[in-house]
């Protein structure tokens, strides 16, 4: 028998707390997290539509001083968002965000002035039905998921159409709706084909070398994930997000470990509860990870109702130091994670 | 009434109003297998979780009311079970829970899924779900009922609102009733009232609720309950009720005035005296009371047709689904839910445990106004899907140029089939020799023709006879 245990990520802490008001500290249905060079994390904020024109770039640090935030609003002018999916750095570290309503890519400086953007809506060349997740490689090209044109496109960082691959269908090379996209150290691209339910790996030029999960629960599936991460091993990080958990597969995609959350209170959670301390002392004495009856044992019910575990774990970032950052859409949370 | 029209009339009662095509299809299959279709759902095909959870983040969440209004609307518009959703409406509207006092959009979507699940099923296995239901055990104070100090909320509701009626028992009964669920609470329930009450999303949003039964808070002592003796929990207690004659004929009435029609006649009594026998013999089988109902001539006759006003989310389901609205994710989806609430049915709200009113008190001046503003829009857009296919039919039928008469009679029909009054039908066809000639020889919505049809449309959901179920 095998016993040997795989090295495993260490659960480090969680940032963030539900943000009800319109801008500040704090997160409103987080999207996508990437990092600065600095270890400044960049969160975008999709918001629900009550508040919506609070659309925006949270930055922040992993010492959860919450640090500036950018965004012109909701809509379709210039800056503006709607439905914001992903968000990627340049090498200059200006960041590039996708709204998969609105179907363009919006540049932005670091510092969140508004550059330009491009795309429009369509199935040719510069054009998007969609676009969701978005990465961009050591020489500036942008790949992009053309979520409902089932394809990958390839751009430079001032829109110029440099290529695409990808048709819909469930073939290896064909997609259905992907969302993640990432490359690795070796400048594979990794795809997170969301309703095939398994991730794609492509070299650069769109030719196929894994497939990696197929549709399920259980260790080797996957069931509608959303985004994708590789460390410096190699090692795969996937959003399972239609299981509410994180697996993690080895260079050759054999299946390693899962992660379903573990999460503590934030600095940004204390400080709330130090101002309501009712609210303190009745959850003290509350069992938050309660077992629950066979009607509510699905994945989805199962988060909604334990606090700690992952819900909505839309995205993955693994940064340069092999830090894991997975952001929970409906916990308004990161949870970071590090290597042991 | 022809066979289109009773079909309609079905699927209007049983449904939210079917399309032209869905109503073809039913008539293949004839009436009565249509009423067993209905009555035993199968897959209910409507817009998969995860599309609606990756485009909303508002109804993955389900934090708020208008997305989990949202989600539901959804849901009614894209099912291919139509009553399944419909007896869910309908026991939302009778065991009425809202958002107001709760702060909690996921316990009611949740409640509404046991809806689903138990809406067809045992009166008694219904009652005792809901006695379990988290949503219910806030909203009614349940989570206060101890076994040392008694709240009579929900033993009182119990009786009076949701199985038997006033007049059916006495104030010692409700007592009684309320010792025997001492103890029927949710975890953590004081963490979660708590929380509820001060509306706190904090840190990390909601956290949803589920039953959980305290016996050493269950009061285990003797009672007395609608004349019988024993130490009765509450499902002794649900299965005393079903038993009552009152509690078949509130039930009976309550479906017929939902399903049938909004006043109650001599004739009406005996459609529901029949309802009652069945009940009985049925052991409470929600699914075999509503099949006499259905199948009944008084239900077929033309004394039920348009004996109801439709209820808002009757209206704007109806509608959406006739124009073909909604039918993938879409970010308009976002004020629909607020559309019901206009027209004075904000679904997960209803304005106290009484419900809403019904019938002709859906309309004031106001909700009609939205209703008709809603409703043409829709209809008056050529762009939606629905519309499309209904002026392709016209189209076809008139071999592309319909006289004002052909086009508004056309058009009654493909939206029903609704028979309006004669002076209401001059109007119509004065509105649309108004129009001019219609040329329909293009499938292109932005043209002149198809518009003006488009225009028809529009107006016939201004008309009187559209608000009618």
């Amino acid at each position: 028998m095998n016993l040997k245990v795989p090295e495993r990520l260490r659960y480090l802490k969680t940032i963030g707390i539900v943000n009800n008001g319109f801008n500040g500290r704090g997160f409103a249905n987080p999207y996508d997290i990437v990092v600065s060079r600095e270890g400044n994390m960049f969160v975008l904020n999709r918001c629900d539509p009550a508040r919506r024109s609070a659309i925006r770039i949270g930055v922040c640090n992993l010492n959860e001083d919450y640090l500036y935030e950018f965004g012109y609003g909701f809509g379709d002018g210039p800056g503006q968002m709607v439905w914001p999916v992903s968000l990627a750095f340049d090498s200059l570290s200006r960041v590039l965000v996708t709204d998969e309503h609105n179907n363009r890519v919006t540049l932005f400086t670091s510092k969140g002035d508004y550059v330009s953007h491009w795309g429009e809506c369509g199935t040719g060349q510069g054009q998007f039905d969609g676009p969701a997740g978005i990465v961009i490689d050591e020489e500036d090209v942008v790949f992009v998921a053309d979520q409902k044109n089932h394809r990958i496109q390839k751009y430079s960082i001032d829109g110029e159409f440099i290529g695409q691959w990808g048709e819909r269908g469930s073939s290896e090379g064909q997609f259905d709706l992907p969302w993640g996209i990432t490359i690795d150290r070796q400048g594979k691209v990794y795809v997170a084909d969301w309703r095939n339910d398994r991730v794609q790996v492509f070299d650069k030029n769109g030719e196929i070398k894994m497939v990696i999960g197929s549709q399920g629960d259980g260790e080797e599936n996957l069931n509608r994930p959303s985004g994708v991460s590789v460390d410096s091993s190699g090692d795969v990080y996937v959003a399972d997000w239609g299981n509410e958990r994180i697996q993690v597969f080895g260079r050759n995609g054999e299946f390693k470990y899962t992660l379903r959350g573990e999460a503590t209170l934030s600095q940004w959670a204390i400080d709330f509860f130090a101002s309501n301390p009712d609210e303190m002392e009745q959850r003290k004495i509350s069992n938050l990870e309660p077992e629950l009856p066979d009607h509510l044992l699905t994945a989805y019910h199962i988060s909604s109702q334990i606090e700690p575990f992952f819900w909505g774990p839309v995205s993955v970032h693994v940064d340069s130091e092999d830090k894991l950052y997975v952001v929970e859409s409906n916990r308004h949370r990161v949870q970071v994670y590090e290597p042991a | 009434m022809s066979d289109l029209a009773l079909m309609a009339h079905l699927m209007r009662r049983a449904g939210f109003t079917a399309t032209r095509d869905e109503l073809e299809e039913y008539l293949a299959e004839g009436y009565e297998a249509t009423v067993e279709k209905l009555l035993n759902p199968g897959e209910p095909g409507n817009m998969p979780d995860d599309l609606i959870r990756r485009y909303h983040v508002d109804q993955s969440e389900l934090r708020q009311l208008d997305g989990a209004g949202a989600y539901w609307l959804y849901r009614m518009i894209t099912t291919q079970n139509p009553l399944e959703e419909k007896i869910a409406l309908f026991w939302h509207g009778l065991f009425a829970t809202g958002y107001s006092k709760l702060n909690q959009a996921r316990a009611l979507l949740n409640q509404i899924d046991m809806f689903r699940t138990y809406g067809l099923g045992s009166f008694k296995t219904l009652l005792v779900e809901l006695s379990k239901d988290p949503a219910m055990i806030i909203w009614l104070d349940n989570n206060d009922n101890h076994k040392d100090a008694i709240n009579e909320n929900y033993g009182r509701e119990l009786l009076e609102l949701f199985s038997m009626g006033i007049g059916s028992y006495t104030e010692d009964d409700i007592k009684e009733c309320a010792k025997a669920f001492t103890g029927w609470t949710v975890k953590n329930s004081e963490y979660m009232a708590m929380r509820a009450s001060k509306d706190s999303i904090w840190p990390y949003g909601r956290i949803a609720w589920h039953y959980e039964y305290r016996e050493d808070d269950h009061d285990t002592s003797s009672k007395s309950f609608l004349g019988e003796e024993g130490s009765f929990d509450g499902e002794d207690v649900i299965e005393i009720i079903v038993r009552q004659e009152a509690a078949a004929r509130f039930l009976s009435t309550r479906l017929f005035q939902f399903f049938v029609a909004d006043v109650v006649t001599s004739e009406g009594e005996l459609v529901i005296d029949e309802m009652v026998r069945e009940y009985f013999e049925s052991e409470y089988e929600i699914s075999a009371v509503l099949r006499v109902m259905f199948n009944s001539e008084y239900f077929k006759s033309d004394t039920a047709r348009y004996a109801r006003v439709k209820g808002p989310v009757e209206s704007v389901v109806g509608t959406a689904r006739i124009a073909g609205s909604y039918a993938e994710p879409t970010i308009a989806v976002t004020d629909l839910w607020a559309q019901t609430m206009y027209m004075g049915q904000g679904l997960l709200a209803p304005p106290t445990v009484e419900g809403w009113h019904e019938g002709m008190e859906w309309i004031d001046s106001g909700a009609l106004v939205e209703r008709v503003n809603f409703a043409a829009k829709e209809l008056g857009n050529p762009d939606k899907p629905g519309v499309q296919s209904l002026i392709n039919r016209l189209t076809e039928q008139y071999a592309g140029s319909p006289s004002p008469e052909e086009m508004v009679d056309g058009c009654l029909d493909l939206v029903g089939p609704i028979e309006v009054a004669d002076r209401t039908r001059e109007g119509l066809i004065h509105f649309a020799t108004s129009l001019g000639e219609v040329i329909l020889d293009t499938d292109d919505p932005s043209s002149d023709g198809r518009k003006k049809v488009a225009d028809t449309l529009s107006m016939i959901a201004s008309t009187r006879e559209y608000q009618l179920a």
